[in-house]
């Protein structure tokens, strides 16, 4: 029951996060929630090998693009700035 | 499998909606599509935990922020009561009330994973009910379970 209590207490108060850039990560898990429903509701037929294929295979795509977009706005940035 | 009425097919369709909402995946459970109701009850369910963890209970709160509650309330009515209890506050060791607060980075993190997940649901809860319609449980669902029986 005392374990019980703690675990709930852990939830009525937010954990530490800073804003540098380290933050940014929290996109991936969000990133593969979405990945992960939407490949369980897109795929007709889900068999678990090919599910598991086709979302990392989404989860890389995306996450590269993601990336590519924060080398290139910084870059831009950069040459702005400089 | 006998084919049902149009008023048991709409009252299936509401049943198969109102389940996909209470207990994210119990639409695709009551579809027979076991493997989909798995991976939405526990995709959608962490994403939702992530989210109260990251950002704390405060984050979930219908009169001081509206918008992000209409979202997290499409991952269970139960949210709704949860947004009651923290409205309310509690009562600290000395007996005063206290609201329970969240404020920034781990705020926004916290209302986007539980807006998100509420979300999700709400594309799941369209996705079962569509199912339900073309009757895709009955086909589909029962495909799978024989493949790999």
């Amino acid at each position: 029951m005392h374990d019980f209590s703690l675990m709930l207490a852990t939830f009525t108060a937010p954990i530490s996060i800073g804003t540098d850039p380290a933050s940014m990560l929290w996109m991936f898990p969000l990133l593969g929630a979405i990945t992960l429903i939407y490949k369980a509701t897109k795929m007709r037929v889900l068999l678990w090998k090919r599910f598991v294929t086709e979302s990392l295979i989404l989860f890389a795509t995306v996450s590269g693009f993601m990336i590519a977009a924060v080398i290139v706005l910084n870059l831009i940035t950069w040459l702005i700035t400089s | 499998m006998s084919k049902r009425s149009s008023a048991d097919q709409g009252l299936w369709l509401i049943i198969v909606g109102l389940a996909a909402w209470v207990i994210p995946g119990a639409g695709h459970f009551l579809l027979r599509e076991r493997k989909r109701a798995i991976i939405i009850f526990i995709t959608i369910t962490a994403l939702f935990l992530t989210g109260l963890y990251v950002g704390s209970i405060g984050i979930v709160n219908h009169e001081t922020s509206k918008p992000w509650f209409m979202a997290q309330v499409l991952y269970s009515p139960a949210v709704g009561i949860l947004s009651q209890k923290v409205t309310v506050g509690y009562l600290d060791a000395d007996g005063n009330q206290q609201e329970y607060t969240s404020f920034g980075h781990p705020c926004d993190i916290g209302q986007l994973y539980t807006g998100v997940a509420g979300l999700l649901n709400l594309l799941c809860i369209f996705s079962a009910v569509y199912m339900a319609y073309c009757g895709r449980g009955e086909m589909i669902g029962a495909e799978e379970e024989t493949e790999h029986a």
